[in-house]
Formats: structure tokens, C-alpha cells, sequence
């Protein structure tokens, strides 16, 4: 990707409209001159016992505007979001929208372009660990793909001959210095031109292991709607990696809860599995060079760090009906230590940014720019709390109950537990204790900060991988790499 | 019961009744009442408006891959929007 003076400045521009936002309702509230708190009280719970409290808590007219923003910001995201939706989805513009349902279905009025099949292409580098689990979770699908295609890109260890062994095809990158992008195009330029108009397209990770139902659900709804040009998956994280795996499964959890309320509507199609019409695929290559960034004839941009995120917006620009459904569940690696994690957050917050710089502020932009605005000024929001809370705990001379805090407390701790119910006693054990994920959540909030200021002061971004060998931890899948495809949409306000 | 200036863990404690403490408390107050409030939506169900009127969301052609449109076993059609 170009690293222009625009890339640089959609960092300062999310800091300046967070930062703003932030000193706007810092002067409102100075200028309100809110009372200092002079007293305290002493009273007797149950009888016996001696406590300190404080009933400080801001007006009830300051709570009701502070609802009511957020209720607006919220509702107003959410349909400024579908109009956009239904827009893209009633175009009718060739042109512009060549995926949009209506220019399909039209070009494709009766006529019948074969059964449903699959072809899989997963990109592997250095996979040795985790490919054979991963060819297995699909060839043990109910609805088997026809076809398996092992992109081999400069592998050094035993990736290719495993692979084979299997019995599916391996196809090895030549001379390709792009990463999973690089390969992922070479190997689209063999298979792509044979593809008939139902014969999808799936990609997926070499560290991924798809559930069962995934196939047959995603055949389902190609079949049923001749329109829809991509299925996302929705990913879970592995077990182990103790608490680290613990953190990021909770979030993971969380996510899948989101997309579910969201009735499937796409944040990202996620690299992890992802499913494609080859006629979407087709028309992004063909796009590439004029009305979208890349190279004509690529299907992946090599130049984006987070090649599904801009994937997905490509297709979103080109009005393309897509879905992660509850169902297309898969189950993909955690980062095992907190440095590969770092590394992994701070590519996919580098990718997002790089993308929005690449598309500018378009429609289809639009909830990537807003997440990143609100994920800034809940770095703000955060960073105030805590500061607040350590110069209360510094101060204070013994115990004190603030009952509206503890009040916001305990709101805050159901909607924790609420939102990863369905991961199961652990991960409501430690969403019920707040702190852990508060810090987790200070964690990301650093790598979001340590992100826009490196694309504001025109850091380059490196690509990292770490990777294990079978052989050194036998018995241990699936292996540990940093995971090649991020989904920014992951990330999140505190 | 008024407390006594005195000394905190590692502050004075009339840091507490400071007008600047005063300021940092309200806007913390307002942000974290902001967030509760979204918190607050996330747990509760979501109601989607749309569910009221149904005929709205009815095809109006047949978009299965079928051209005499086969019925698939399942209608997703109501879950698959556009993104």
C-alpha cells in the first residue's frame, strides 16, 4: 500500500476526532462547574456495621442527556448503517454496483449454472502442525467439498508432503514475495478461470478447523439465493493458552453474540473461512487498478496488511450481498503469549487503518470509520476511569461506598457475564471479576494507541511469524503461528 | 459525619475535594453512564422493527439457484442482508 500523506493523516484524524470529542465534553462539564464534594457519611448496615458512604453522583437531568446520547449514537449508527444497506442492495447501477443483488439476478434469470460445489484453497506457510487437523475437519464435513487445494508459499517444513499425503492437491507459490495474499492470487489465476458460476470459492486458514454443519448450511444458502456472493464464518478460539486463550475466547464469544443480534449482517469476512462466488471474486480482480486500490487482475490487494478486511470492503463497495450466518461456526488458533498477541492486535489495528486510508470516506466505509472513532474515544473514556478510581483509591484515608459506582458496577458486570454466557463456567468466572478483562481491555487499548500513532508518524509495519515445529512439541496441535488473517472487527471499544 | 483533612495511601485527601477532582469525576460520571446505557442494550434483547411489518421483507422473484425456483429446505433469506 501507498504510504502517502492521506495514510498518515487517518491517524491524526481519528486521534483529533476522539481527542476532540473527549476536550468538547471535558469544557461542557468545566464550564457547569460541578460542586466539589465536601462531606461524607457514616452509617450502621445491618446493626453492626460502621461504613463511609458517598451519594455523589451527577444530576439526574446530566444522567438523562448522558442516556440519551448514547441511545442516539447508537440508534442513529445503526440506521445510518441499514440505509446504507438498503441502498447497495437496490441498485440497480451496473457500473458502479456490479455485484449488487439486482445486476446478478438479472444476468443470471434462467439460467441454471450447475449444482453447488466447493472448492478449497487454504493458504499454508510453515504448517506442518496444524494442516492435517485442518484438511480433516473438512473432508469429515456432511457436505464434503469437492475439491482441497493446499497453497503451499515457501514452506521449509513438511506442510507439502502431509498435505499430500491426504490425498488433496497442493499448489506451491513461485517466487512470491507478497505473503498469503501473494500465493492466495497465484493459486486464485489456476483455479479461478475453470469455476463455473456456482462453483464457490472457499478460503481458509491453515490453523482453522471448520465445525460440522458449516458446509451444508453455507450450500443451503448459495443455493436458495442466486444473489449472495459471500459466506463468512464466524470463529471461536481454541482451548488452552490459560488465561491469555481465556481473554481472547471471551472476546471471541462476544463477537459471535454480536453477529448473531446482528442477524448475520458482515463486519468482515473473515480470513479464518470464507466462502465466495466466483463471480464476486472475479469482478473484484477485474475492479482492481480503477474503481478499487490494487493491482487489475488481483483478487487480493498484496499491499493490505489485513487482506480479508479489505477483501470484504471491496466486495461491500461493489454492492455485494454477504452473510456470516450462526451456524458457519469455525474454531481457530489463540495467540499463546502476550507479545504474539500484541504483534497480531497491532497488525489487524494497522491493516483497519490502512484500509480505511486506501478507501477513503465512502458509504461503505462508514462503519469501519465509526468503530475506529469509537474505539478512540473509548481509549479516552478508559484511561479517564482508571485514572480516576487509582486518585480516589491514593486519596482516601479508609474505606468509602460510592453507591452510584457500585451501582454502575455491578451494570457493568451483567452485561459482562450476560455477553459470554455461552462459553461456559469459566469464562463467566472471570467475566464476573471485572478487573482481569479491564486490564485486558487497557491492553488493547495500547495497541490501538501504539497503531495510530505509528501510521501517524509513518512508521512502517512489519509482518511477523512465529511458528513451531510438529517435531519440537509432539502432540500439541494446532500449531502456534501468528495468525495471517486478522478481522479488525474484533476489535472493540472498552 | 464530616471527616477531617488528613492523608491518604499516597494523597492528601482534600485532593478529593478539589474543584479539578470535581470535573474529572463528573465527566468520568457521564462517559461511564453513557457506556451503561449500551451495556444496558447489549443484554437486553434486540428488537428489530422490521419483525413488525413481515411482508416487507418478502421476495418479490425467485432468487434461488434454481430457475423454476426449487425450494431450498430452509429459507435463510430473511438473515442474509446486504453488508
Amino acid at each position: 500500500m501507498q504510504f502517502g500523506r492521506f495514510q498518515r493523516a487517518i491517524g491524526f484524524l481519528v486521534l483529533g476526532a476522539s481527542g476532540g470529542a473527549a476536550a468538547l465534553l471535558w469544557f461542557a462539564v468545566a464550564e457547569s462547574s460541578p460542586a466539589p464534594r465536601v462531606a461524607m457519611d457514616e452509617g450502621l448496615l445491618f446493626g453492626v456495621w460502621h461504613v463511609f458512604y458517598d451519594t455523589a453522583a451527577p444530576a439526574p437531568r446530566v444522567l438523562l442527556a448522558a442516556v440519551a446520547m448514547a441511545l442516539l449514537f447508537a440508534v442513529g449508527l445503526a440506521l445510518v448503517e441499514r440505509r446504507i444497506t438498503t441502498r447497495s442492495r437496490r441498485s440497480l447501477d451496473l457500473r458502479v454496483k456490479p455485484l449488487a443483488p439486482k445486476v446478478v439476478m438479472a444476468a443470471t434469470t434462467g439460467v441454471y449454472g450447475g449444482p453447488v460445489t466447493i472448492t478449497v484453497l487454504i493458504p499454508a506457510h510453515d504448517e506442518e502442525a496444524s494442516i492435517g487437523h485442518t484438511i480433516s475437519s473438512l473432508l469429515g464435513q456432511s457436505h464434503r467439498p469437492e475439491r482441497v487445494v493446499v497453497v503451499a508459499d515457501n514452506c521449509t517444513d513438511r506442510t507439502i508432503p502431509i498435505a499430500r499425503a491426504t490425498g488433496v492437491e497442493v499448489i506451491e507459490s513461485v517466487g512470491n514475495t507478497k505473503k498469503k495474499a501473494g500465493a492466495l492470487n497465484q493459486a486464485l489465476a489456476v483455479v479461478l478461470p475453470g469455476q463455473g458460476d456456482n462453483d464457490l470459492v472457499m478460503v481458509m486458514d491453515a490453523d482453522t478447523a471448520l465445525d460440522d454443519g458449516f458446509l451444508e448450511s453455507a450450500v443451503r444458502r448459495f443455493t436458495a439465493d442466486r444473489a449472495l456472493m459471500a459466506v463468512g464464518g464466524l470463529f471461536y478460539g481454541e482451548q488452552g493458552a490459560g488465561l491469555i486463550g481465556l481473554f481472547q475466547r471471551n472476546e471471541y464469544v462476544r463477537y459471535a453474540r454480536e453477529m448473531a443480534r446482528r442477524r448475520g449482517r458482515v463486519y468482515v469476512l473473515t480470513g479464518t473461512a470464507s466462502l465466495f462466488r466466483p463471480v464476486a471474486l472475479r469482478t473484484v480482480a477485474g475492479s482492481r487498478g480503477g474503481s478499487l486500490p490494487g493491482v487489475h487482475g488481483d483478487v487480493y490487494d498484496t499491499a493490505a496488511l489485513t487482506e480479508d478486511n479489505e477483501l470484504t470492503i471491496a466486495l461491500k463497495s461493489l454492492g455485494a450481498l454477504m452473510v456470516s450466518p450462526a451456524d458457519c461456526t469455525v474454531v481457530t488458533e489463540v495467540m499463546p503469549t502476550w507479545p504474539t498477541l500484541w504483534n497480531q492486535r497491532l497488525r489487524w489495528q494497522r491493516g483497519a487503518l490502512e484500509n480505511l486510508g486506501a478507501y477513503g470516506v465512502t458509504p461503505q466505509t462508514f462503519r469501519n470509520w465509526a468503530q475506529q472513532l469509537g474505539i478512540g474515544y473509548g481509549v479516552i473514556g478508559l484511561s479517564a476511569y482508571v485514572l480516576l478510581a487509582l486518585l480516589t483509591v491514593a486519596s482516601v484515608d479508609h474505606w468509602v461506598w460510592f453507591p452510584f459506582w457500585v451501582g454502575m458496577g455491578l451494570l457493568f458486570m451483567a452485561e459482562r457475564v450476560v455477553t459470554v454466557w455461552k462459553g461456559g463456567w469459566r469464562a463467566r468466572l472471570l467475566a464476573v471479576t471485572i478487573v482481569p478483562e479491564l486490564c485486558f481491555d487497557l491492553f488493547l487499548n495500547a495497541v490501538f494507541v501504539k497503531g495510530v500513532l505509528d501510521i501517524s508518524f509513518g512508521r512502517q509495519a512489519s509482518w511477523t511469524h512465529l511458528s513451531h515445529s510438529a517435531d519440537l512439541d509432539p502432540g500439541v496441535e494446532p500449531d502456534l503461528d501468528v495468525n495471517l488473517d486478522p478481522d479488525p472487527g474484533i476489535v472493540k471499544a472498552a | 459525619m464530616h471527616l477531617t483533612p488528613g492523608h491518604g495511601i499516597l494523597l492528601p485527601t482534600e485532593l478529593l475535594h478539589s474543584s479539578g477532582f470535581a470535573v474529572l469525576a463528573a465527566f468520568v460520571a457521564i462517559n461511564t453512564v453513557m457506556y451503561a446505557s449500551l451495556a444496558l442494550a447489549k443484554v437486553l434483547p434486540k428488537v428489530y422493527l422490521s419483525d413488525l411489518w413481515t411482508s416487507v421483507n418478502r421476495r418479490a422473484e425467485n432468487r434461488s439457484i434454481h430457475p423454476d425456483g426449487t425450494p431450498s429446505p430452509a429459507d435463510p433469506d430473511r438473515l442474509v442482508e446486504a453488508a
